[in-house]
């Protein structure tokens, strides 16, 4: 049933006339029909999931071919995502499919991850939203996750673009009811699917007993308590149910401003210093109130100033940092950077590239950041003192400068269950507004920043400058920056724990991998990718001696007096701000942009090597360890890890396009003007093999 | 496991050699009163590390700063270079030149006095010292920089001498002839015939067997040029067409800029080649016949002809030689630009953009080689500058051969040495104008497919950066002549030992050399065995070494007659050519130099609605599984920090270990211990122990 047929192309085919829109009528597409064999491509759904509204004989663009060439198929709209149906999966190699994403296909777009649509009419484009009087001969989507699809509606039945496109526009760009998100049918159909993984252990700090264990890994609970007074989310909605405070502080406090302005325990340094924040009270015109709230800090910094607490030194985020919207406009400038619609964009933007960058100040904003994590550190780890940060809600740049603080200092934080457990504590239960912030319902573009994905890219910043020291890779990142828009984790749909905790308790829903969920890591790949995104070395690297007890009192000293010395990768950790250091994550920004494939290359290319050796060593040692116990148990052969012989692109995992034969790199505008294709047949005839001369 | 995070090129901790009598004996107490003894006992001891011909002209005490860990040693000044002796270590006679200690005075680009704590004075030669240092700064053209605090206490007069003498001696040292006289003592040291490590194509024998690995079977070596009077600036002995006579090379030639024609540079194993000439030297009249003899030397028996306009879209000489300046100026370490403004900086230098537009533009070029049978004809005016780099780069992303240790080291030797690059023009040595390190911006190329491909080269970054700073290193002709004749007229006088080329040019029987010529290629006369087993990538992929290539041997396509499709590639475009050669039967083309037909008018925008494709004849052929696509977006192109930051070590620092050397250690270590417990091992232990003479001095 489906108009499915590849179109146009290679080179043996009549060269197509250069347009902008297809030159391919219906007729021929029915030629090519016959041609192609004919296989059945169902859209897999998940359980919950409803098929909302399809089109046939729609063109995906090839958007390596600058809009030439293309593949017809179906496309659909569900209440999970759109998917385009027509690809020809058994063309990809065992290879490939063997680091498929199981949830999102190569032609899939959840809901969520839909950024901005276009239609072209005319040959001009324009945003779409609401209602349209007129339908697109064209539509342009842009992805959270940078990717761009182009369909052609133009042989499409009009009633078909109309519904589709309506609909697409509707589910995506409309304001939504958060219990309308996909999320809860999955979990009601889903039910039975709550296989938890026992081999991992990511503390989710719902419990007491969560928060008990990390102040006794940290040193924390001489002078810090862990607190129930929130349980049930009786004191506050933005709080979680339990959470960490200095150990004299009366509970009568919390409760006072529901929460707001009490110090909250995020971490402790081995040295007894800790990282506190707190959330600005209310802002009171009234001058009673004022004095009421003066005194109630009064009473709170009386508190942690006395000794055994070290001298608090107290960052104000709202006032003199970074402020949501700078991030917002930088990340909005710096994406269009990567969002191309044709190759010739790219190529026009191409020179003035470092400019560009420069002009979006993403990178500057990573500096920024990486560079106060580093005061704050060194606050920390050489002057011994308390930080306390100070934010509006506590939500936002305090998550972030916090959790980077830690990834920094604790070399727990570095591995993946303590980078999990890290996200779980400082963002999960912090209270950052991933709802919001995402715009996952559509409801406010202004509340659209994004923090999280900031904070992934300083990591990445941390992990391209000493990857020994970190135990996954940067694919490891990139996947998760991708599970922001899946709604099939609970993870990142909710503003709070308490929103999440009425929306799913009381609806009584259990979601899959809710014990796991931080990181789709398990569950999104097959297994075979574990080894891209698990660093292979992280752990390897032998303790260098550190010796970094001295103290400097200013940031510079600080920093160079660390960069001076060797890296112990086990220890404190910091990041290179210089101006050449800060680069663009290259893997999440153009991994769906064909021309920065590079075919055979990449960090990609050395893997097979990598493992190949570590397979021979742990082999080795293997030998030596049965030789020293002298007993023979034979020991199973290592499965083999990443065999592969086809040379991967730089673009694995993610996306999967290949120039499987020649790919004409050359623009060869002058072919044409050498006259008809007739003489050019003719002249081929004449050639005579004379071998070897 | 440090490579190179210290601001050197390499990481080996310096020799902790026993304390020699030289150096640490004397304490500061008794300092002034030995200086007399203590000056004749040093002179003595550093004249051990001389080479012969080379002379003290002043030292002094200090301490190496700016790397970790800071040396005490001390600072000596020669008339062939500036070096730092660390107390203690010793010059080996292997090494007589240190890849890290050494600075070559041509090398030297800044120098700097520091006294107190912000005088600080740009000292150009022939400017007076107001002030005794305490603290000198070299900055090498290299991006090396050696920093030296002087030691205090009655011994500033030395520090004053020694940076006049820097100042005096690099004033004296822009003249290539001053290291006339000096010869390295390795050469003395070898005993018997002994093969260079890459063979030097200088006799005839080296490009037969070179002709014959690539299998070349319509060309032949042409001896036209022994005694070098078609072009001194040509080698010897070069590759043309099996059916063109000598003479008809030699009067062809003379219609070519500086008599440079077509040669033949590569011979891809699918059937096409790859040839390199100069412009049309349009001046000249030649006849029917010279034009024929041109033509089939261009044609070079197939029927399709792609003449590429070299210089097209790249940039001219004196663009890179002010990108490479701006670019050196950037990264100092005082550079004045902002962090946060960076990278608009670094894109200003255009450097970038310069390697970007000869990657793209050898790639383009590589696909036409690759994809069909035909010949492919670089063209540039001099043919000595472009046309090498686009040669050599077309090389290494088409045949797997040139991506080894050797193969790379040859193809240097060949299409730049050989080939007559203008070395010591280009690297500014001579003082000339027409400075451009075009050699330079070719390595940075290389290194660029070195990141964006770690599996395929199976030399190291490290190996590239030795390279880099062996050009400026005046220890072998290799790079220290213009020409092929002059390096073969001076040989003799350069160096005592080797062989003196007389008048009659003799050939010499090969293997019966007593002293033979050194290279660049002879690695240990700079670099210790430690850090020449850092030339290798760790993660070269040995299934795509050479042997499991195995070339498709396309049939070939012969026709005769008259070329039957001429094309000029040019802009990213190919157009069709009426002609091959300018002189036919248009007068009116004459006037245009060395280009021929107006050029395309292409802008960017039309190029968007071009179809891509080749023409249908020349097929769809699947590219050979052997080549490379560079990509060459502006995110793709980075820069090479190991290289150009050198001088700025706090942002070296840190850089990480390549990691798969630290497992490469694990295991030859583990298998090692299981060698000693068990007589015989398992077969597949692939890992023998390296020696480093084997890594460059494979047999051929």
């Amino acid at each position: 049933m489906l108009g499915k047929g590849v179109v146009g192309g290679g080179g043996g085919t009549k060269a197509p006339k250069p347009s902008f829109v297809s030159y391919v009528r219906p007729e021929e597409i029915h030629t090519n029909e016959k041609e192609v064999t004919e296989k059945e491509v169902t859209l897999h759904l998940l359980p919950g999931e409803q098929l909302l509204c399809e089109a046939s004989t729609v063109l995906k663009y090839v958007q390596e071919d600058s809009c030439q060439r293309g593949i017809y198929g179906k496309l659909v709209c569900t209440d999970f995502k759109i998917a385009f149906l027509g690809d020809d999966e058994s063309a990809l190699d065992n290879d490939e499919t063997q680091f498929k994403n199981k949830v999102i296909g190569e032609n899939d777009i959840t809901l969520h991850c839909v950024d901005q649509i276009y239609g072209v009419f005319d040959e001009k484009k324009k945003p779409l939203f609401g209602q349209l009087k007129k339908y697109p001969e064209k539509l342009i989507i842009h992805c959270k996750d940078l990717r761009v699809f182009h369909f052609g509606l133009r042989y499409t039945k009009e009633e078909e673009v109309k519904r589709i496109v309506s609909g697409i526009i509707h589910h995506t760009q409309a304001p939504k009811l958060l219990k309308r998100l996909f999320l809860f049918s999955y979990a009601s159909a889903a039910q039975n699917n709550t296989a938890t993984d026992p081999k991992n252990h990511t503390v989710m700090f719902d419990t007491l007993k969560d928060w008990c264990w990390e102040l006794e890994r940290t040193k924390g609970n001489v002078k810090y308590k862990a607190v129930s007074v929130n349980e049930g989310y009786k004191v506050g909605e933005r709080l979680p149910a339990f959470f960490v405070v200095p150990t004299p502080l009366p509970e009568e406090d919390v409760r006072c401003f529901q929460g707001r302005g009490i110090p909250i325990w995020c971490w402790s340094c081995h040295n007894g210093c800790a990282l506190l924040k707190m959330s600005a009270l209310p802002k009171e015109q009234d001058d009673g109130l004022l004095q009421v709230q003066k005194s109630f800090l009064d009473g709170i910094y009386k508190t942690i100033h006395r000794p055994p607490y070290e001298i608090v030194k107290t960052e104000d985020l709202s006032s003199n940092f970074l402020s949501l919207q700078d991030i917002q406009t930088a990340y909005s400038k710096f994406k269009q950077l990567f969002l191309i619609d044709n190759s010739t964009e790219f190529w026009d933007t191409d020179i003035k590239w470092f400019s560009l960058l420069e002009s979006s100040s993403w990178l500057d904003i990573i500096r920024r950041c990486l560079k106060k994590a580093i005061e704050i550190t060194e606050c920390l780890e050489a002057q011994n003192m308390n930080v306390l940060l100070l934010e509006e809600n506590a939500s936002d740049l305090c998550c972030l400068l916090s959790s980077l603080v830690q990834v920094m200092m604790d070399p727990h934080c570095r591995t993946r269950v303590g980078f999990q457990s890290l996200v779980q504590k400082e963002w999960i239960m912090g209270g950052h507004c991933f709802l919001d912030r995402c715009n996952h319902l559509r409801q406010s573009d202004k509340e659209e920043v994004p923090v999280f994905l900031l904070f992934l890219d300083c990591v990445w910043q941390l992990v391209h400058q000493h990857p020994p020291a970190f135990d996954f890779t940067e694919t490891y990142l990139t996947v998760l920056s991708d599970s922001l828009y899946l709604p099939i984790f609970s993870t990142f749909f909710f503003n709070s724990p308490h929103q999440k905790y009425i929306n799913m308790h009381q609806r009584q829903l259990s979601l899959p991998l809710t014990q796991s969920k931080s990181s789709p890591k398990r569950g999104f790949f097959r297994e075979e990718t574990d080894h891209l995104i698990k660093n292979l070395l992280g752990r390897r690297i032998s303790k260098l001696i550190n010796s970094s007890d001295e103290l400097q009192d200013n940031f510079r000293e600080f920093y160079e007096s660390w960069h001076s010395k060797p890296t112990d990768y086990h220890g404190l950790l910091l990041p290179h701000i210089e101006g050449p250091e800060i680069k663009v994550w290259a893997q999440r920004y153009l991994r769906w942009i064909p021309e920065a494939q590079i075919l055979g290359g990449g960090r990609v290319a050395t893997m097979s090597k990598l493992l190949e050796m570590m397979e021979e060593v742990e082999h080795l040692q293997e030998k030596i360890d049965e030789r020293h116990h002298s007993q023979g148990a034979l020991l199973a052969e290592a499965p083999p890890l990443l065999r592969s012989s086809a040379r991967l692109s730089s673009l694995f995992p993610f996306a999967l396009l290949q120039r499987h034969s020649s790919k004409p790199v050359l623009p060869t505008s002058g072919w044409k003007a050498l006259g008809d294709e007739d003489d050019l047949a003719k002249r081929e005839d004449e050639f005579v093999d004379l071998g070897d001369v | 496991m440090w490579w190179g995070g210290r601001g050197q090129s390499f990481n080996i901790a310096p020799q902790k050699a026993e304390p020699d009598m030289g150096l640490s004996g004397p304490k500061p107490v008794q300092r002034t009163g030995m200086l007399e003894s203590r000056s004749c006992q040093l002179g003595s001891h550093l004249a051990l590390g001389c080479l012969p011909g080379e002379q003290i002209l002043a030292w002094a005490p200090g301490v190496r700063k700016g790397l970790e860990p800071e040396l005490p040693g001390t600072l000596i000044c020669t008339n062939l270079r500036v070096t730092f002796q660390p107390r203690g270590w010793q010059r080996s006679q292997e090494t007589p030149l240190s890849s890290e200690y050494d600075f070559v005075l041509v090398n030297i680009g800044r120098l700097e006095a520091v006294s107190g704590l912000s005088r600080v004075q740009l000292l150009r030669p022939g400017s007076p010292l107001k002030f005794t240092p305490e603290e000198i700064l070299i900055h090498g053209r290299d991006f090396r920089l050696l920093r030296v605090a002087f030691e205090a206490g009655g011994l500033e007069p030395q520090a004053f001498q020694v940076t006049m003498a820097i100042v005096r001696a690099r004033a004296q040292s822009s003249q290539a002839q001053q290291y006339a006289g000096i010869s390295l003592s390795k050469a003395g040291q070898s005993s018997g015939p002994r093969k260079p490590p890459v063979p030097l194509l200088e006799t005839s024998e080296d490009w037969e067997t070179e002709r014959k690995k690539q299998g070349a079977g319509s060309w032949r070596v042409s001896p036209v040029n022994e005694r070098f009077d078609v072009a001194t600036s040509l080698p010897r002995y070069f590759w043309v067409p099996k059916r063109t006579l000598d003479s008809e090379v030699r009067r062809a030639f003379g219609h070519f800029h500086q008599g440079r024609g077509p040669r033949l540079s590569w011979h891809h194993p699918g059937g096409s080649d790859l040839l390199r000439c100069g412009g049309f030297y349009t001046a000249s009249d030649p006849n029917k016949e010279d034009i024929r003899a041109v033509e089939s030397m261009l044609q070079a028996g197939h029927s399709d002809v792609v003449l590429v306009d070299t210089v097209d879209e790249l940039p001219s000489l004196t663009d890179v030689q002010l990108a490479h300046l701006k670019l050196r100026a950037l990264c100092l370490p005082d550079s004045s630009a902002a962090e946060e403004k960076w990278l608009s900086a670094l894109e200003g230098t255009r450097w970038l953009d310069y390697v970007r537009s000869c990657l793209r533009k050898a790639s383009d070029i590589s696909v036409l080689v690759t994809s069909r049978v035909r010949s492919v004809v670089l063209q540039e005016r001099g043919d000595r500058d472009f046309n090498g780099l686009l040669s050599s780069l077309v090389q290494l992303l088409s045949a797997p051969e040139a991506r080894t240790l050797l193969g790379f080291q040859s193809l240097v030797q060949r299409e730049w040495v050989a080939a007559g690059h203008p070395f010591l023009t280009r690297l500014g040595v001579t003082g000339a104008s027409e400075e451009a390190p075009v050699f330079l911006l070719f390595l940075d190329c290389v290194w660029q497919l070195l990141q964006q491909f770690p599996a395929e080269f199976e030399f190291s970054e490290f190996f590239l950066l030795a390279l880099h700073d062996s050009a400026r290193v005046p220890d072998t002709l290799t790079f220290l002549r213009d020409t092929p004749w002059e390096r073969a007229k001076q040989s003799g006088q350069f160096n005592s030992y080797t062989q003196i080329y007389t008048a009659g040019y003799s050939q010499l029987p090969a293997g019966n050399s007593v002293n033979p010529q050194l290279s660049v290629w002879d690695w240990d006369l700079r670099y210790s065995s430690e850090q020449i087993l850092q030339f290798h990538n760790p993660g070269y992929d040995p299934e795509h070494c050479p042997d499991s290539w195995l070339p498709r041997q396309q049939p070939n396509f012969m026709v005769s007659g008259p070329p039957s499709s001429v094309w000029l590639f040019s802009r990213g475009a190919l157009t069709p050519l009426n002609q091959l050669c300018p002189w036919r039967d248009s007068p009116s083309l004459l006037a245009v130099s060395s280009r021929w037909l107006p050029r395309p008018a292409i802008s960017s925008e039309s190029l968007a609605d071009q179809e891509w494709g080749l023409p249908s004849h020349w097929g769809a052929c699947p590219l050979p599984p052997g080549l490379l696509l560079p990509g060459y977006l502006g995110p793709q192109i980075r820069l090479w920090r190991r290289c150009y930051l050198r001088g700025r070590p706090e942002v070296q620092k840190g850089l990480s270990a390549p990691t798969i050397s630290g497992l490469q250690d694990e295991l030859s270590h583990l298998q090692e211990l299981l060698r000693k417990w068990t007589p015989r091992i398992s077969p597949e232990d692939h890992s023998e122990k390296r020696d480093p003479n084997t890594i460059v001095s494979q047999s051929r």
